[in-house]
């Protein structure tokens, strides 16, 4: 079921009226589809600080699929069947403090180069040597979405590689967007602006936009080799906000409609819980309305320092994090946070599943989820047995309802990052670092 | 413990007397005689704070377009490292949405438009239109286009002038305002130079103009750049004086400030609400403009390490007051108040400061000796050894501050490095978490005993006024002060042997001789350093 959206779907969609407006000319035919095989889609979700192991690992039963789930991960019990949580995996990185190897290598499985960044006991680094795998997956797909990738954030704090883990490329980090109105202003736009207005706006953009590019490429032409690249970079992006301005937006699937914003302060610690609900809705919107396939959703930052007050927990979170595995009080309330955690992670399960696909199923269908963490354990920053948890099946390429534990075997996370890859239909066989990664995960796909 | 000096304070130190390279005058100081070679200049970008302030001087949209961009990218603790910046669609689309905006404020002033081109351009005649582009481009990209360059615009211009001449005007500006030639600070490079050439009137104007303003040139200042004012030393010194003395260089002073003092972030501030009863929602802001009032004070009056360091004065309004526990002002609004001076010690006892360096629910004397080191004296410290698990101390309500950080020293291998920070952060424990002053901790009376060892200031401590005089009197503090500062304005960290030359330099004028030298003078000398004035040759076509 295809259908052109019109004015009316927008205003229907947004608050319930129906108007008649006239339709959108500046929708043009349907592009093509992915022939081969259903639409898919990745999500990566990102808590901070380590977990608890003892409280997140799940207990083995006499098979991978018999398994009991761990308090942390207790919240996601009613979607068990669609999970595979996958424990035992050293997550590498390097060149920096751990966080910093943490937060910029889990996605990457790459080394940090050299920078400006100084971080405890290591020499200064900087942004990492590769692409993450939702960028590789976004290249990989080659989808002629509106956006590329969709990176959102909640309360992300500073512009540093403790802050960043999405990277087009190396040395390119994309800063996810914390505050819910520029999403909703900025990424549903076509949605809630007047088609006739939105085609005179997009024209006169265009224009300039080329104009711009003119400049970039004069400029550049002059400069030393890194004024270069930077500015090279620039005007890659610039060139992919253009395209979003020739890519229309078409709508097949009856789900999408032009999201509610509501306003939530996009920097108070006691509404992270609140701007991230919004941030997930806005996400799962976005699915719908097929404005992207693959998307991020950043909580605070490495060494996040938020308050979760609304658990009555008033240390900050990274210093929580530190205090001892003696200490019950504070291995209670890291255990709340993780599990509070795990609760976003089932509410953005949810969202998914109740949200129809237009073809049939839901968006959770087709979609592989990643739920992960720059370390393993807060207090001495390892990064051995990183917890990280799967949900969906990428269109049934993943075997779920599984608890798989790569214990003992000194396996790099990298190799669950080829598998990912292969879950979306890349025939990758290496990804990030590759004297690290030995290949796709055995048994994993 | 061994003493870190910086190499520098042996080149400042006895070359104070030399001054050979200082331009004369009883007015100029004297420099240490070495050569301040520019070294690396790489390619620079707007921050917000000089994005913003500039659009708003172009177009008349608020400062505050600047808050739709993704964040600075932050190191050294200053946000125009230019080896830092980092660029995304997420910034494409934010310097597209900025650009409309302001676009939009611009073409809506018909007497702005006119005051530019010197004539309406918004009937759309040729001529007029044309005297547009040229004025509002010279202005956006602080130097005259050239053919080529008006040319693309009067495409522009053509392309987007429907359905009237001001939506051409409106997307010229928007052209103008996302082209790298507004966004960065491109600084054409001689060809073939194979040593530092100077830099051209135009960009050196530009180099003046945000050092100074944090905003770009003024017409003032790219007439004397057009007409070869900025040629000569006393030429550029003229135009320095003149921006020097203007309200855009104190709000660049104290923005420097904050940054240094690490207490930008205080406005989103928070602490435990239990423990710290008197801190609302208005504090951090009415913190934040404690700050901003005393640097802006001393910048007019004299700003120099003393002042910094130790006034024992304030700024506070009726509500701040009462946070602190200090008398009301006699009049409303935020006034200056005298506080005692056996308690109170500048900017190191302000609420801003003390609050950043703290935790939520306790005070941290690692932070605050640790800005103390890291901050003041440039020292970096050894990192902590990799078998030791992090562990701040429980807050337990029988102990003191003191006593839960005493396993610290207890502990060997902690000790090497926690000896460093906590004896001086102990001296501020007479200041809670949110700042206030406070004689109990742990049901104990404080004791804010400490000491500063490894510098060239060293003694025991007894209260921050005690460390605040030390500080004051230290030429090391004096010269990462003029550390500080070079990164701050050259954007990048010291690297080359000219680099610490034209730290010593910078040093020297904020030292003075016996005292007379201070922040103004420091930045004063900055533009006749010859690594402002010149650029190094290209490194790679």
């Amino acid at each position: 079921m295809t259908r052109r959206l019109s004015r009316r779907t927008i205003l229907r969609g947004a608050g319930g009226a129906a108007i008649a407006l006239p339709a959108l000319e500046a929708m043009s035919p349907r592009r093509a589809n992915a022939a081969t095989g259903p639409v898919k889609r990745f999500v990566v979700m990102f808590s901070a600080n380590g977990t608890i192991p003892s409280a997140w690992t799940p207990t083995a039963g006499t098979s991978e699929t018999d398994f009991t789930l761990s308090p942390i991960l207790a919240p996601l019990e009613a979607h068990k069947a669609d999970l595979v949580v996958v424990g035992g995996l050293e997550q590498k990185g390097g060149g920096g403090d751990g966080h910093q190897n943490g937060m910029s290598g889990m996605l990457t499985g790459q080394l940090l180069n050299s920078g400006p960044f100084a971080g405890v006991g290591a020499a200064p680094a900087g942004w990492p040597m590769g692409p993450s795998v939702d960028q590789r997956i976004a290249e990989g797909l080659a989808v002629p979405t509106q956006r590329r990738s969709l990176e959102l954030g909640v309360q992300v704090g500073p512009a540093d590689n403790w802050g960043r883990m999405i990277y087009r490329a190396a040395n390119q980090p994309l800063p996810p967007d914390d505050d819910p109105a520029n999403v909703y202003a900025g990424v549903f736009s076509d949605l809630h602006t007047d088609p006739a207005v939105l085609a005179r706006l997009r024209k006169r953009r265009k224009s300039i936009l080329d104009g711009v590019g003119t400049q970039f490429t004069r400029l550049s032409g002059r400069l030393g080799s890194a004024d270069r690249q930077r500015l090279d970079a620039h005007l890659t992006a610039v060139r992919e906000v253009e395209s979003r301005l020739t890519t229309d937006l078409v709508v097949s699937n009856p789900s999408c409609h032009d999201p509610a914003a509501s306003p939530v302060s996009a920097t108070a610690n006691d509404a992270f819980p609140a701007a991230g609900a919004l941030q997930m809705d806005l996400l799962t919107m976005a699915l719908a309305c097929d404005i992207t396939r693959v998307a991020s959703l950043q909580w605070s930052r490495s060494v996040s320092q938020t308050r979760f007050t609304w658990l009555n927990i008033t240390a900050g979170h990274h210093d929580l994090s530190h205090r001892p595995d003696t200490e019950p009080d504070a291995v209670s309330n890291l255990t709340k946070i993780n599990t509070w955690y795990a609760q976003q992670f089932a509410g953005l399960i949810t969202r998914l599943k109740n949200t129809p696909d237009g073809a049939g199923g839901t968006l959770f269908d087709n979609t592989l989820l990643l739920w992960c963490n720059e370390l393993a354990k807060g207090n001495t920053h390892s990064r051995q047995d990183a917890p990280y948890v799967l949900a969906g099946s990428a269109g049934g390429a993943l075997r779920t309802g599984r608890y798989l534990s790569y214990e003992g075997q000194g396996l790099p996370h990298n190799n669950l990052l080829v598998s990912i890859l292969n879950a979306m239909g890349l025939p990758d066989t290496k990804f990030g670092k590759p004297e690290w990664c030995t290949g796709p995960l055995t048994g994993l796909l | 413990m061994s003493r870190r000096r910086s190499a520098l304070t042996a080149i400042a130190l006895p070359a104070l007397l030399a001054g050979a390279c200082g331009g004369g005058g009883t007015t100029q100081e004297t420099f240490p005689l070495c050569a301040d070679d520019p070294g690396p200049a790489p390619l620079r970008r707007m921050t917000h704070f000089e994005y913003g302030r500039t659009l708003s001087d172009l177009t008349g949209v608020a400062v505050s377009v600047a808050d739709g961009l993704p964040p600075d990218e932050e190191t050294l603790g200053f946000d125009d490292i230019a080896d830092a910046y980092s660029v995304s669609s997420l910034h494409a689309a934010a310097y597209l949405d900025a650009a409309e905006l302001a676009a939009a404020t611009l073409v809506a002033d018909r007497a702005r438009l006119t005051a530019i081109a010197g004539c309406d351009p918004t009937a759309g005649d040729a001529d007029c239109v044309g005297h547009f582009i040229a004025a509002f481009g010279l202005k956006a990209w602080r130097r005259p286009l050239d053919a080529d360059e008006l040319q693309s615009m009067q495409q522009i211009y053509s392309d987007t002038s429907d359905p009237t001449p001001t939506d051409g005007l409106a997307g010229v500006v928007a052209a103008a305002l996302q082209s790298p030639q507004f966004i960065y600070r491109p600084e054409p490079a001689t060809a073939g130079a194979t040593a530092a050439t100077p830099l051209e009137p135009y960009a050196l104007a530009t180099r003046l103009s945000l050092l100074l303003t944090g905003a770009a040139p003024d017409d003032g200042l790219l007439a004397a750049a057009a007409s070869g004012g900025l040629d000569t030393e006393s030429g550029l010194l003229a135009e320095t004086d003149r921006l020097l003395t203007g309200p855009r260089a104190a709000e660049l002073f104290v923005h420097v400030a904050q940054q240094w003092w690490e207490v930008g972030g205080v406005a989103t501030l928070d602490k435990d609400r239990n423990l710290y009863r008197t801190w609302t929602d208005g504090t951090p802001a009415a913190l934040a403009e404690e700050t901003r009032l005393f640097l802006n004070d001393a910048w007019q009056g004299t700003p120099n390490m003393k002042t910094l360091l130790t006034a024992p004065v304030t700024f506070v309004d009726a509500d701040l007051a009462a946070f602190y526990g200090l008398p009301a002002p006699a009049d409303a609004g935020f006034q200056r108040v005298d506080l005692d001076p056996t308690r109170a010690a500048g900017l190191l006892t302000q609420g801003s400061f003390l609050a950043e360096h703290a935790k939520a629910d306790q005070t941290s004397p690692v932070l605050r000796g640790k800005f103390v080191r890291a901050k003041l004296f440039c020292h970096a410290p050894p990192p902590p050894p990799p078998d030791i698990v992090v562990r701040p101390p429980t807050v337990d309500p029988r102990l003191s501050t003191r006593e839960r950080f005493a396993q610290h020293t207890a502990d060997d291998r902690c000790a090497t490095c926690h000896l460093q920070m906590d004896p001086i952060g102990f001296a501020f424990e007479h200041y809670d978490a949110a700042g206030r002053w406070r004689d109990v901790d742990g049901g104990k009376p404080v004791d804010a005993t400490g000491d500063l060892t490894g510098t060239d200031v060293d003694g025991a401590l007894d209260g921050v006024p005690s460390l605040a005089a030390r500080l004051a009197e230290s030429d090391e503090v004096a010269s990462c002060t003029a550390t500080q500062w070079f990164r701050y304005a050259f954007g990048r960290a010291e690297q080359t042997p000219g680099d610490l030359c034209t730290v010593g330099k910078l040093a020297a004028a904020f030292k003075g001789t016996n005292g007379s030298g201070d922040f103004r003078k420091m930045v004063r000398a900055t533009v006749r350093m010859s690594a402002f004035r010149n650029r190094p040759p290209e490194s790679s076509p």
